[in-house]
Protein backbone atom coordinates (compact mmCIF):
# COMPACT_ATOMS: atom_id res chain seq x y z
CA UNK A 1 0.00 0.00 0.00
CA UNK A 2 1.22 3.44 -1.30
CA UNK A 3 1.32 6.43 1.07
CA UNK A 4 0.37 9.97 -0.07
CA UNK A 5 0.36 13.46 1.05
CA UNK A 6 -2.26 16.14 -0.33
CA UNK A 7 -2.11 19.45 1.33
CA UNK A 8 -5.56 21.33 0.77
CA UNK A 9 -5.52 24.90 0.63
CA UNK A 10 -5.12 28.59 -1.00
CA UNK A 11 -1.83 30.57 -0.24
CA UNK A 12 -4.21 33.78 -0.78
CA UNK A 13 -6.63 33.02 1.79
CA UNK A 14 -3.93 33.58 4.58
CA UNK A 15 -4.50 30.44 7.53
CA UNK A 16 -6.09 28.62 4.82
CA UNK A 17 -2.51 27.96 2.99
CA UNK A 18 -1.13 25.99 6.10
CA UNK A 19 -1.63 22.74 4.02
CA UNK A 20 -0.14 23.61 1.13
CA UNK A 21 2.79 25.12 3.96
CA UNK A 22 3.24 22.14 5.05
CA UNK A 23 3.60 20.19 1.24
CA UNK A 24 6.29 22.63 0.53
CA UNK A 25 7.78 21.83 3.57
CA UNK A 26 7.69 18.04 2.88
CA UNK A 27 9.03 18.62 -0.50
CA UNK A 28 12.09 20.52 1.07
CA UNK A 29 12.64 17.50 2.98
CA UNK A 30 12.85 15.29 0.23
CA UNK A 31 9.28 13.42 0.25
CA UNK A 32 6.67 13.81 -2.09
CA UNK A 33 3.25 15.86 -0.95
CA UNK A 34 0.90 17.00 -3.72
CA UNK A 35 -1.03 20.61 -3.40
CA UNK A 36 -4.68 20.56 -3.95
CA UNK A 37 -7.34 23.23 -3.10
CA UNK A 38 -9.34 20.83 -1.29
CA UNK A 39 -12.20 20.68 -3.20
CA UNK A 40 -14.31 17.46 -2.54
CA UNK A 41 -14.79 16.40 -5.96
CA UNK A 42 -10.66 17.30 -7.16
CA UNK A 43 -10.10 15.16 -4.30
CA UNK A 44 -12.15 11.90 -4.92
CA UNK A 45 -11.36 12.13 -8.52
CA UNK A 46 -7.63 11.34 -7.32
CA UNK A 47 -7.87 8.53 -4.60
CA UNK A 48 -6.73 5.33 -4.84
CA UNK A 49 -8.57 2.89 -2.90
CA UNK A 50 -5.53 0.84 -2.04
CA UNK A 51 -3.57 3.53 -0.29
CA UNK A 52 -2.70 5.96 3.06
CA UNK A 53 -4.11 8.89 2.17
CA UNK A 54 -2.91 11.81 4.22
CA UNK A 55 -4.68 15.40 4.30
CA UNK A 56 -3.56 18.22 5.88
CA UNK A 57 -6.24 21.24 5.76
CA UNK A 58 -7.10 24.15 7.75
CA UNK A 59 -9.82 24.73 9.78
CA UNK A 60 -11.91 26.14 12.25
CA UNK A 61 -13.53 24.20 15.46
CA UNK A 62 -12.76 27.20 18.18
CA UNK A 63 -9.51 25.87 19.43
CA UNK A 64 -6.73 28.37 19.54
CA UNK A 65 -5.10 28.85 16.63
CA UNK A 66 -2.07 26.52 15.57
CA UNK A 67 -3.94 23.31 17.26
CA UNK A 68 -2.79 20.56 15.34
CA UNK A 69 -5.89 18.16 14.96
CA UNK A 70 -5.70 14.32 13.98
CA UNK A 71 -8.32 12.14 12.84
CA UNK A 72 -7.39 8.49 11.18
CA UNK A 73 -10.10 6.15 10.02
CA UNK A 74 -12.01 5.51 6.20
CA UNK A 75 -13.59 7.69 6.77
CA UNK A 76 -12.21 9.51 9.49
CA UNK A 77 -14.59 11.17 11.94
CA UNK A 78 -14.74 14.72 11.57
CA UNK A 79 -16.19 17.09 14.23
CA UNK A 80 -18.25 20.05 12.80
CA UNK A 81 -15.34 21.93 11.76
CA UNK A 82 -15.64 24.45 9.06
CA UNK A 83 -13.44 24.40 5.91
CA UNK A 84 -12.43 27.71 4.44
CA UNK A 85 -12.25 26.70 0.59
CA UNK A 86 -14.31 28.87 -1.49
CA UNK A 87 -15.51 25.94 -2.62
CA UNK A 88 -18.73 24.36 -1.54
CA UNK A 89 -17.84 20.97 -0.85
CA UNK A 90 -14.96 20.28 1.25
CA UNK A 91 -13.04 17.11 3.25
CA UNK A 92 -16.01 16.02 5.20
CA UNK A 93 -18.44 16.11 1.85
CA UNK A 94 -15.35 14.50 0.19
CA UNK A 95 -15.57 11.23 2.57
CA UNK A 96 -19.31 10.95 2.34
CA UNK A 97 -19.35 10.89 -1.52
CA UNK A 98 -16.23 8.20 -0.95
CA UNK A 99 -18.16 6.08 1.47
CA UNK A 100 -21.29 6.28 -1.08
CA UNK A 101 -19.36 5.56 -4.10
CA UNK A 102 -17.56 2.88 -1.70
CA UNK A 103 -14.45 4.46 -3.04
CA UNK A 104 -12.09 5.47 0.21
CA UNK A 105 -8.39 4.89 0.14
CA UNK A 106 -8.40 1.76 2.89
CA UNK A 107 -6.56 3.90 5.35
CA UNK A 108 -6.78 8.25 5.84
CA UNK A 109 -5.31 10.43 8.18
CA UNK A 110 -5.97 13.82 8.77
CA UNK A 111 -4.25 16.67 9.89
CA UNK A 112 -6.41 19.33 10.83
CA UNK A 113 -4.07 22.73 11.47
CA UNK A 114 -6.87 25.30 13.53
CA UNK A 115 -6.80 28.94 11.87
CA UNK A 116 -7.41 32.15 11.83
CA UNK A 117 -7.59 34.92 9.85
CA UNK A 118 -9.05 33.68 6.20
CA UNK A 119 -9.38 37.03 4.08
CA UNK A 120 -7.37 37.82 1.16
CA UNK A 121 -3.68 37.81 1.35
CA UNK A 122 -0.53 36.24 1.83
CA UNK A 123 0.21 36.40 5.38
CA UNK A 124 -0.21 33.44 7.94
CA UNK A 125 -0.52 33.52 11.46
CA UNK A 126 2.44 32.92 13.18
CA UNK A 127 0.82 30.22 15.27
CA UNK A 128 -0.23 28.57 12.28
CA UNK A 129 3.20 28.88 10.14
CA UNK A 130 4.98 27.40 13.39
CA UNK A 131 1.84 24.77 13.12
CA UNK A 132 2.28 23.63 9.71
CA UNK A 133 6.51 22.94 10.59
CA UNK A 134 5.54 20.45 13.72
CA UNK A 135 2.71 18.83 11.29
CA UNK A 136 5.43 18.59 8.37
CA UNK A 137 8.26 17.02 10.79
CA UNK A 138 5.42 14.89 12.31
CA UNK A 139 4.77 13.56 9.08
CA UNK A 140 8.57 13.09 8.13
CA UNK A 141 9.57 11.36 11.28
CA UNK A 142 6.46 9.32 11.08
CA UNK A 143 5.64 8.16 8.20
CA UNK A 144 8.84 8.74 5.82
CA UNK A 145 9.77 4.79 5.21
CA UNK A 146 5.51 4.52 3.72
CA UNK A 147 6.77 6.82 1.37
CA UNK A 148 7.36 5.49 -2.13
CA UNK A 149 9.06 7.17 -5.33
CA UNK A 150 6.97 6.78 -7.86
CA UNK A 151 4.18 8.47 -5.47
CA UNK A 152 5.50 11.75 -6.98
CA UNK A 153 3.90 12.11 -10.13
CA UNK A 154 3.56 16.10 -10.12
CA UNK A 155 6.07 17.53 -7.70
CA UNK A 156 7.63 20.90 -9.20
CA UNK B 1 -53.34 34.81 -4.07
CA UNK B 2 -51.87 36.80 -0.91
CA UNK B 3 -50.45 40.85 -2.15
CA UNK B 4 -48.39 40.46 1.29
CA UNK B 5 -44.55 41.39 -0.07
CA UNK B 6 -42.05 38.30 0.18
CA UNK B 7 -38.57 37.58 0.37
CA UNK B 8 -36.89 34.68 -0.97
CA UNK B 9 -33.76 34.08 0.42
CA UNK B 10 -30.73 32.00 -0.13
CA UNK B 11 -28.23 32.41 2.75
CA UNK B 12 -25.96 30.02 1.52
CA UNK B 13 -26.11 29.00 -2.62
CA UNK B 14 -24.41 25.80 -2.47
CA UNK B 15 -23.03 24.17 -5.81
CA UNK B 16 -21.60 27.86 -6.97
CA UNK B 17 -18.06 28.48 -6.72
CA UNK B 18 -17.05 30.89 -3.77
CA UNK B 19 -19.36 33.04 -1.92
CA UNK B 20 -22.38 35.71 -2.42
CA UNK B 21 -25.85 36.27 -1.78
CA UNK B 22 -28.94 37.15 -4.45
CA UNK B 23 -31.86 39.14 -3.21
CA UNK B 24 -35.34 39.50 -4.97
CA UNK B 25 -37.63 41.71 -3.99
CA UNK B 26 -41.56 41.29 -5.13
CA UNK B 27 -44.15 43.81 -4.50
CA UNK B 28 -47.56 42.46 -5.24
CA UNK B 29 -46.54 40.61 -8.12
CA UNK B 30 -44.28 42.36 -9.56
CA UNK B 31 -40.45 41.77 -9.14
CA UNK B 32 -39.49 45.59 -7.98
CA UNK B 33 -35.72 44.33 -7.83
CA UNK B 34 -32.86 41.70 -8.14
CA UNK B 35 -29.32 42.03 -6.87
CA UNK B 36 -26.54 40.03 -7.43
CA UNK B 37 -24.57 40.91 -3.88
CA UNK B 38 -20.56 40.06 -3.89
CA UNK B 39 -19.60 39.62 -0.10
CA UNK B 40 -15.90 39.38 -0.70
CA UNK B 41 -13.46 42.62 -1.32
CA UNK B 42 -12.56 42.50 -4.76
CA UNK B 43 -9.29 40.15 -5.96
CA UNK B 44 -6.54 42.37 -6.15
CA UNK B 45 -4.42 40.66 -8.36
CA UNK B 46 -4.45 43.39 -10.78
CA UNK B 47 -2.88 45.35 -8.29
CA UNK B 48 -0.36 42.38 -7.39
CA UNK B 49 0.82 42.23 -10.83
CA UNK B 50 2.24 45.33 -10.81
CA UNK B 51 5.87 45.74 -10.73
CA UNK B 52 6.23 42.00 -11.64
CA UNK B 53 8.31 40.24 -14.44
CA UNK B 54 5.98 39.34 -17.31
CA UNK B 55 6.77 35.94 -17.43
CA UNK B 56 5.89 35.49 -13.16
CA UNK B 57 2.60 36.41 -14.40
CA UNK B 58 0.45 33.63 -16.06
CA UNK B 59 2.09 31.15 -12.23
CA UNK B 60 0.27 34.44 -10.84
CA UNK B 61 -2.97 34.87 -12.30
CA UNK B 62 -3.57 30.69 -12.60
CA UNK B 63 -3.93 31.30 -8.71
CA UNK B 64 -7.11 33.26 -9.13
CA UNK B 65 -9.73 30.13 -9.62
CA UNK B 66 -8.64 26.10 -9.07
CA UNK B 67 -11.22 25.60 -11.78
CA UNK B 68 -9.79 27.29 -14.27
CA UNK B 69 -6.44 28.06 -13.62
CA UNK B 70 -5.72 27.46 -17.79
CA UNK B 71 -7.38 29.69 -18.57
CA UNK B 72 -5.75 32.39 -16.50
CA UNK B 73 -2.91 31.06 -17.75
CA UNK B 74 -3.84 31.39 -21.50
CA UNK B 75 -5.22 34.69 -21.97
CA UNK B 76 -2.25 36.25 -19.82
CA UNK B 77 0.35 34.53 -21.90
CA UNK B 78 -1.02 35.33 -25.13
CA UNK B 79 -1.94 38.97 -24.24
CA UNK B 80 2.07 39.29 -23.08
CA UNK B 81 2.82 37.98 -26.41
CA UNK B 82 0.74 40.34 -28.47
CA UNK B 83 2.79 42.89 -26.05
CA UNK B 84 6.25 41.74 -27.14
CA UNK B 85 4.85 40.66 -30.61
CA UNK B 86 6.15 37.35 -30.13
CA UNK B 87 4.92 34.38 -32.89
CA UNK B 88 4.22 30.83 -31.96
CA UNK B 89 5.36 27.43 -32.97
CA UNK B 90 1.96 26.29 -34.71
CA UNK B 91 2.86 22.94 -32.54
CA UNK B 92 2.60 25.18 -29.16
CA UNK B 93 -0.43 26.31 -30.60
CA UNK B 94 -1.92 22.93 -30.84
CA UNK B 95 -0.69 21.82 -27.32
CA UNK B 96 -2.45 25.14 -25.87
CA UNK B 97 -5.77 23.72 -27.58
CA UNK B 98 -5.00 20.81 -25.93
CA UNK B 99 -4.41 21.98 -22.83
CA UNK B 100 -7.75 24.05 -22.84
CA UNK B 101 -9.67 20.78 -23.71
CA UNK B 102 -8.41 19.29 -20.22
CA UNK B 103 -10.00 22.32 -18.26
CA UNK B 104 -13.10 22.14 -20.37
CA UNK B 105 -13.54 18.70 -19.36
CA UNK B 106 -12.52 18.63 -15.93
CA UNK B 107 -14.82 21.94 -15.24
CA UNK B 108 -18.03 20.91 -17.44
CA UNK B 109 -18.12 17.56 -16.47
CA UNK B 110 -18.13 19.14 -12.32
CA UNK B 111 -20.92 21.33 -13.35
CA UNK B 112 -22.97 18.82 -15.42
CA UNK B 113 -23.27 16.37 -13.25
CA UNK B 114 -22.17 17.50 -9.63
CA UNK B 115 -23.70 20.93 -9.39
CA UNK B 116 -26.45 21.00 -11.46
CA UNK B 117 -28.18 18.01 -12.66
CA UNK B 118 -28.86 17.14 -8.70
CA UNK B 119 -31.56 20.73 -9.69
CA UNK B 120 -33.10 18.70 -12.09
CA UNK B 121 -33.33 15.31 -10.63
CA UNK B 122 -34.69 16.77 -7.44
CA UNK B 123 -31.71 16.13 -5.39
CA UNK B 124 -30.47 18.47 -2.65
CA UNK B 125 -26.68 18.05 -3.95
CA UNK B 126 -24.76 15.59 -5.47
CA UNK B 127 -24.03 13.26 -2.48
CA UNK B 128 -27.81 12.68 -2.29
CA UNK B 129 -27.93 11.90 -6.01
CA UNK B 130 -25.30 9.57 -5.56
CA UNK B 131 -26.64 7.42 -2.82
CA UNK B 132 -29.97 6.95 -5.77
CA UNK B 133 -28.10 7.49 -9.25
CA UNK B 134 -23.86 6.19 -8.11
CA UNK B 135 -23.61 5.01 -11.95
CA UNK B 136 -23.87 8.80 -12.55
CA UNK B 137 -21.71 9.91 -9.90
CA UNK B 138 -18.64 7.57 -11.22
CA UNK B 139 -19.13 8.65 -14.64
CA UNK B 140 -19.00 12.16 -13.70
CA UNK B 141 -15.81 11.30 -11.15
CA UNK B 142 -14.58 9.38 -14.22
CA UNK B 143 -14.63 12.03 -16.97
CA UNK B 144 -13.23 14.65 -14.21
CA UNK B 145 -10.18 12.36 -13.83
CA UNK B 146 -9.47 12.16 -17.19
CA UNK B 147 -9.72 16.01 -17.61
CA UNK B 148 -7.29 15.88 -14.61
CA UNK B 149 -5.15 13.60 -16.37
CA UNK B 150 -5.12 15.61 -19.20
CA UNK B 151 -4.55 18.56 -17.35
CA UNK B 152 -1.29 17.18 -15.30
CA UNK B 153 0.49 15.66 -18.30
CA UNK B 154 0.29 19.44 -20.10
CA UNK B 155 0.78 21.14 -16.87
CA UNK B 156 3.10 19.40 -14.44
CA UNK B 157 0.10 19.10 -11.99
CA UNK B 158 -3.19 18.99 -11.62
CA UNK B 159 -3.81 22.38 -9.75
CA UNK B 160 -2.37 25.44 -10.61
CA UNK B 161 -0.26 23.96 -13.68
CA UNK B 162 3.24 25.31 -14.03
CA UNK B 163 4.66 24.16 -17.57
CA UNK B 164 2.32 27.11 -19.80
CA UNK B 165 5.26 30.08 -20.66
CA UNK B 166 5.32 32.96 -22.31
CA UNK B 167 6.66 31.81 -25.82
CA UNK B 168 5.54 28.37 -25.48
CA UNK B 169 6.04 25.83 -22.85
CA UNK B 170 8.51 25.03 -20.12
CA UNK B 171 8.60 21.53 -21.24
CA UNK B 172 6.20 19.72 -23.98
CA UNK B 173 4.80 16.23 -23.49
CA UNK B 174 6.47 13.51 -26.04
CA UNK B 175 4.04 11.72 -28.02
CA UNK B 176 4.07 8.63 -26.76
CA UNK B 177 3.51 10.27 -22.91
CA UNK B 178 0.52 11.95 -24.74
CA UNK B 179 -0.92 8.50 -26.50
CA UNK B 180 -1.30 7.07 -23.03
CA UNK B 181 -4.13 8.90 -22.90
CA UNK B 182 -5.91 8.08 -25.49
CA UNK B 183 -7.93 4.88 -24.24
CA UNK B 184 -8.84 7.09 -21.39
CA UNK B 185 -9.93 9.69 -23.94
CA UNK B 186 -12.41 7.36 -26.63
CA UNK B 187 -13.83 6.16 -23.50
CA UNK B 188 -14.61 9.77 -22.08
CA UNK B 189 -15.57 10.59 -25.85
CA UNK B 190 -18.78 7.75 -25.19
CA UNK B 191 -19.55 8.83 -21.74
CA UNK B 192 -20.14 12.32 -23.43
CA UNK B 193 -22.29 11.43 -25.79
CA UNK B 194 -23.88 9.18 -22.94
CA UNK B 195 -24.14 12.97 -21.07
CA UNK B 196 -25.72 14.71 -24.08
CA UNK B 197 -28.64 12.11 -24.00
CA UNK B 198 -28.74 12.19 -20.30
CA UNK B 199 -29.07 15.75 -20.08
CA UNK B 200 -31.45 16.01 -23.22
CA UNK B 201 -33.89 14.16 -20.95
CA UNK B 202 -33.99 16.32 -18.23
CA UNK B 203 -37.46 18.50 -17.87
CA UNK B 204 -37.00 22.02 -18.63
CA UNK B 205 -38.86 25.06 -18.06
CA UNK B 206 -40.33 26.99 -21.32
CA UNK B 207 -38.22 29.88 -20.65
CA UNK B 208 -36.45 32.07 -23.12
CA UNK B 209 -34.33 35.09 -23.39
CA UNK B 210 -33.42 37.27 -26.06
CA UNK B 211 -29.47 37.44 -25.02
CA UNK B 212 -26.90 39.16 -26.94
CA UNK B 213 -24.36 35.93 -27.51
CA UNK B 214 -20.64 37.20 -27.17
CA UNK B 215 -18.10 34.65 -27.96
CA UNK B 216 -14.61 34.48 -29.65
CA UNK B 217 -15.13 32.99 -33.54
CA UNK B 218 -12.71 31.46 -35.71
CA UNK B 219 -13.02 30.97 -39.14
CA UNK B 220 -12.01 27.14 -38.94
CA UNK B 221 -12.43 26.01 -35.54
CA UNK B 222 -14.53 25.89 -32.67
CA UNK B 223 -12.32 29.03 -30.95
CA UNK B 224 -10.51 28.27 -27.36
CA UNK B 225 -7.42 31.24 -27.43
CA UNK B 226 -8.10 32.61 -31.02
CA UNK B 227 -10.02 34.58 -33.32
CA UNK B 228 -12.52 37.68 -33.38
CA UNK B 229 -14.89 38.71 -30.87
CA UNK B 230 -18.47 38.75 -32.49
CA UNK B 231 -22.00 38.63 -31.44
CA UNK B 232 -25.34 38.28 -32.70
CA UNK B 233 -26.11 41.51 -32.77
CA UNK B 234 -23.14 42.85 -35.31
CA UNK B 235 -19.55 42.68 -32.67
CA UNK B 236 -16.98 41.95 -34.76
CA UNK B 237 -13.89 43.53 -32.87
CA UNK B 238 -9.93 42.09 -32.32
CA UNK B 239 -9.19 41.70 -28.15
CA UNK B 240 -7.24 44.89 -28.67
CA UNK B 241 -10.98 46.85 -29.52
CA UNK B 242 -12.65 45.65 -26.52
CA UNK B 243 -12.22 48.19 -24.22
CA UNK B 244 -13.77 49.91 -26.97
CA UNK B 245 -17.05 48.34 -27.17
CA UNK B 246 -17.27 47.35 -23.16
CA UNK B 247 -17.23 48.71 -20.00
CA UNK B 248 -17.71 47.87 -16.39
CA UNK B 249 -20.32 49.36 -14.30
CA UNK B 250 -19.76 49.75 -10.41
CA UNK B 251 -22.62 49.14 -8.79
CA UNK B 252 -23.36 49.49 -5.33
CA UNK B 253 -24.74 46.26 -4.04
CA UNK B 254 -21.54 44.23 -5.46
CA UNK B 255 -18.04 44.03 -5.17
CA UNK B 256 -17.68 42.94 -8.65
CA UNK B 257 -17.92 45.02 -11.54
CA UNK B 258 -21.02 44.59 -13.82
CA UNK B 259 -19.88 44.37 -17.28
CA UNK B 260 -22.15 45.86 -20.66
CA UNK B 261 -21.62 46.68 -24.20
CA UNK B 262 -21.71 50.12 -23.92
CA UNK B 263 -25.01 51.80 -24.93
CA UNK B 264 -26.64 48.26 -25.23
CA UNK B 265 -26.44 46.67 -21.96
CA UNK B 266 -26.26 43.02 -20.37
CA UNK B 267 -24.91 40.55 -22.91
CA UNK B 268 -24.39 36.23 -22.59
CA UNK B 269 -21.11 34.66 -22.40
CA UNK B 270 -20.14 31.25 -22.08
CA UNK B 271 -21.21 27.64 -23.60
CA UNK B 272 -24.76 29.16 -25.42
CA UNK B 273 -22.89 31.88 -26.63
CA UNK B 274 -20.23 29.76 -27.74
CA UNK B 275 -22.49 27.34 -29.39
CA UNK B 276 -24.80 29.63 -31.07
CA UNK B 277 -22.52 31.64 -32.62
CA UNK B 278 -20.08 28.64 -34.05
CA UNK B 279 -22.66 25.41 -34.21
CA UNK B 280 -21.14 25.34 -37.49
CA UNK B 281 -17.47 24.68 -36.26
CA UNK B 282 -18.45 21.72 -33.98
CA UNK B 283 -16.42 18.93 -34.08
CA UNK B 284 -18.84 16.11 -36.58
CA UNK B 285 -19.73 13.82 -33.51
CA UNK B 286 -20.41 16.84 -31.41
CA UNK B 287 -22.91 18.46 -34.31
CA UNK B 288 -24.22 14.74 -35.00
CA UNK B 289 -25.26 14.62 -31.06
CA UNK B 290 -26.30 17.56 -31.07
CA UNK B 291 -28.39 17.04 -34.00
CA UNK B 292 -29.77 13.76 -32.25
CA UNK B 293 -30.86 15.43 -29.50
CA UNK B 294 -32.66 18.85 -31.17
CA UNK B 295 -30.44 20.73 -30.12
CA UNK B 296 -30.30 24.15 -32.78
CA UNK B 297 -28.51 27.09 -32.68
CA UNK B 298 -29.67 29.62 -31.05
CA UNK B 299 -30.03 27.83 -27.72
CA UNK B 300 -32.09 31.22 -25.92
CA UNK B 301 -33.40 28.89 -23.07
CA UNK B 302 -30.40 29.27 -20.18
CA UNK B 303 -31.84 25.83 -18.15
CA UNK B 304 -30.69 24.19 -21.69
CA UNK B 305 -27.13 25.82 -20.90
CA UNK B 306 -26.70 21.79 -19.70
CA UNK B 307 -27.21 20.05 -22.73
CA UNK B 308 -25.03 22.62 -24.66
CA UNK B 309 -21.83 21.78 -21.76
CA UNK B 310 -22.68 18.23 -22.59
CA UNK B 311 -22.59 19.03 -26.23
CA UNK B 312 -18.95 21.11 -25.44
CA UNK B 313 -17.55 17.68 -23.30
CA UNK B 314 -18.22 15.66 -26.75
CA UNK B 315 -16.20 18.64 -29.05
CA UNK B 316 -13.22 18.67 -26.03
CA UNK B 317 -13.12 14.77 -26.07
CA UNK B 318 -13.21 14.24 -30.21
CA UNK B 319 -11.24 17.33 -30.64
CA UNK B 320 -8.19 16.30 -27.56
CA UNK B 321 -8.51 12.96 -29.44
CA UNK B 322 -7.49 14.95 -33.25
CA UNK B 323 -4.86 16.77 -31.61
CA UNK B 324 -2.67 14.07 -29.63
CA UNK B 325 -2.99 11.96 -33.28
CA UNK B 326 -1.32 14.40 -35.20
CA UNK B 327 1.15 16.06 -32.67
CA UNK B 328 4.70 16.08 -33.32
CA UNK B 329 6.52 18.04 -30.94
CA UNK B 330 7.66 21.52 -31.96
CA UNK B 331 11.17 22.10 -32.71
CA UNK B 332 11.80 23.68 -29.37
CA UNK B 333 9.47 24.15 -26.81
CA UNK B 334 9.65 28.08 -25.85
CA UNK B 335 11.14 31.33 -27.88
CA UNK B 336 13.00 33.43 -26.18
CA UNK B 337 10.73 36.16 -24.87
CA UNK B 338 12.71 39.53 -24.84
CA UNK B 339 12.46 42.45 -22.11
CA UNK B 340 10.55 44.96 -24.17
CA UNK B 341 7.91 47.72 -23.76
CA UNK B 342 4.39 47.22 -25.30
CA UNK B 343 0.57 46.66 -24.29
CA UNK B 344 -0.95 43.52 -25.33
CA UNK B 345 -4.45 42.44 -25.33
CA UNK B 346 -6.48 38.77 -25.20
CA UNK B 347 -9.19 37.10 -24.88
CA UNK B 348 -9.65 32.87 -24.10
CA UNK B 349 -12.75 31.27 -23.95
CA UNK B 350 -12.37 30.04 -20.22
CA UNK B 351 -15.20 27.07 -19.59
CA UNK B 352 -17.73 30.00 -18.59
CA UNK B 353 -17.03 32.25 -21.27
CA UNK B 354 -14.88 35.32 -22.63
CA UNK B 355 -11.72 35.97 -20.09
CA UNK B 356 -9.87 39.47 -20.74
CA UNK B 357 -6.28 40.42 -19.94
CA UNK B 358 -4.90 43.76 -20.86
CA UNK B 359 -1.46 44.00 -19.73
CA UNK B 360 1.09 47.12 -20.56
CA UNK B 361 5.08 46.66 -20.20
CA UNK B 362 8.14 48.62 -19.48
CA UNK B 363 11.88 47.91 -21.11
CA UNK B 364 12.86 46.43 -18.31
CA UNK B 365 10.06 43.77 -18.60
CA UNK B 366 7.89 44.61 -15.69
CA UNK B 367 4.27 45.02 -15.85
CA UNK B 368 2.78 48.40 -15.31
CA UNK B 369 -0.69 47.76 -15.40
CA UNK B 370 -3.12 45.03 -15.81
CA UNK B 371 -6.45 44.56 -16.41
CA UNK B 372 -8.69 40.90 -15.95
CA UNK B 373 -12.29 40.85 -17.17
CA UNK B 374 -13.36 37.56 -15.81
CA UNK B 375 -16.79 35.63 -17.88
CA UNK B 376 -18.74 35.49 -14.71
CA UNK B 377 -18.74 39.41 -13.90
CA UNK B 378 -19.45 39.70 -17.35
CA UNK B 379 -22.40 37.68 -17.05
CA UNK B 380 -23.44 38.73 -13.87
CA UNK B 381 -25.99 41.86 -15.07
CA UNK B 382 -27.43 39.40 -17.20
CA UNK B 383 -28.27 36.79 -14.65
CA UNK B 384 -29.78 40.23 -12.61
CA UNK B 385 -32.40 40.21 -15.92
CA UNK B 386 -33.07 36.24 -15.94
CA UNK B 387 -33.82 36.62 -12.41
CA UNK B 388 -36.10 39.51 -13.04
CA UNK B 389 -37.89 37.74 -15.80
CA UNK B 390 -38.05 34.47 -14.20
CA UNK B 391 -38.78 35.24 -10.44
CA UNK B 392 -42.34 36.98 -11.99
CA UNK B 393 -42.95 33.80 -12.87
CA UNK B 394 -42.64 32.43 -9.70
CA UNK B 395 -44.74 35.06 -7.58
CA UNK B 396 -47.47 32.41 -6.63
CA UNK B 397 -45.20 29.49 -5.83
CA UNK B 398 -44.30 28.66 -1.97
CA UNK B 399 -41.46 30.46 -1.04
CA UNK B 400 -39.21 27.31 -0.55
CA UNK B 401 -39.86 25.96 -3.93
CA UNK B 402 -39.44 29.75 -5.86
CA UNK B 403 -36.16 29.73 -3.89
CA UNK B 404 -34.93 26.67 -5.32
CA UNK B 405 -36.31 27.56 -8.61
CA UNK B 406 -34.03 30.54 -8.29
CA UNK B 407 -30.97 28.69 -6.87
CA UNK B 408 -31.10 26.58 -10.21
CA UNK B 409 -31.59 29.39 -12.73
CA UNK B 410 -28.54 31.03 -10.83
CA UNK B 411 -26.62 27.51 -11.45
CA UNK B 412 -26.98 27.75 -15.48
CA UNK B 413 -24.64 30.40 -15.66
CA UNK B 414 -21.86 27.83 -13.64
CA UNK B 415 -21.07 31.72 -11.90
CA UNK B 416 -17.46 31.01 -10.81
CA UNK B 417 -17.90 33.81 -8.18
CA UNK B 418 -14.41 32.48 -6.99
CA UNK B 419 -13.25 34.40 -10.05
CA UNK B 420 -15.70 37.51 -10.26
CA UNK B 421 -14.76 37.94 -6.48
CA UNK B 422 -17.19 35.59 -4.35
CA UNK B 423 -21.14 33.10 -3.38
CA UNK B 424 -24.26 32.94 -2.69
CA UNK B 425 -27.09 33.96 -0.47
CA UNK B 426 -30.39 34.25 -1.74
CA UNK B 427 -33.27 36.37 -0.60
CA UNK B 428 -36.72 37.26 -2.09
CA UNK B 429 -38.45 39.44 -0.47
CA UNK B 430 -42.37 40.05 -0.44
CA UNK B 431 -44.08 43.41 0.12
CA UNK B 432 -48.02 44.77 -0.37
CA UNK B 433 -48.47 47.16 -3.15
CA UNK B 434 -48.88 49.37 -0.19
CA UNK B 435 -45.71 48.74 1.21
CA UNK B 436 -46.44 46.25 4.19
CA UNK B 437 -44.54 43.10 4.65
CA UNK B 438 -40.85 42.02 4.93
CA UNK B 439 -38.28 39.66 4.20
CA UNK B 440 -39.69 36.18 4.34
CA UNK B 441 -36.79 33.77 4.79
Amino acid sequence: MKTRTIGCGNLQRMDDGAGVLVAQRLRELGIPAEIQTGGAFELIAGWDDDEHLILVDAVMTGAPAGTIHVWEGSPPRLPHAQHFSSHGFGLAEAFRLGQILNCLPKRITVFGIEGDQFGIGEQVSTEVAAASERVAQQIAREYAPEFQEEAVQFAD
Amino acid sequence: MSRAARTIRVDTLARVEGEGAMHINLVGERVADVKLRIYEPPRFFEAFLRGRHFSEVADITARICGICPIAYQMSAIHAIERALGLRIDPAVRLLRRLFYCGEWIESHALHVYMLHAPDFLGYQDAIAMAKDHPEVAHRALRLKKIGNRLVALMGGREIHPISAAVGGFYKVPRPEQLRTLVEDLKWALDASVETVKFTAGLEFPDFEQDYEFVALRHPDEYAFNEGRLVSNRGLDIDAAEYEDHFTELHVKHANALHSVVRGRGSYLVGPMARLSLNYDKLTPKAKQVASDVKLKPPVRNPFRSIIVRAVELVFACEEALRIIEQYEPPSQPRVEAPNRAGVGQAITEAPRGILYHRYAIDDKGLIVTAKIVPPTSQNQKRIEDDLREYAARLVAWPLDEATWKCEQAIRNYDPCISCATHFLKLTIERQSESGEGGAQK
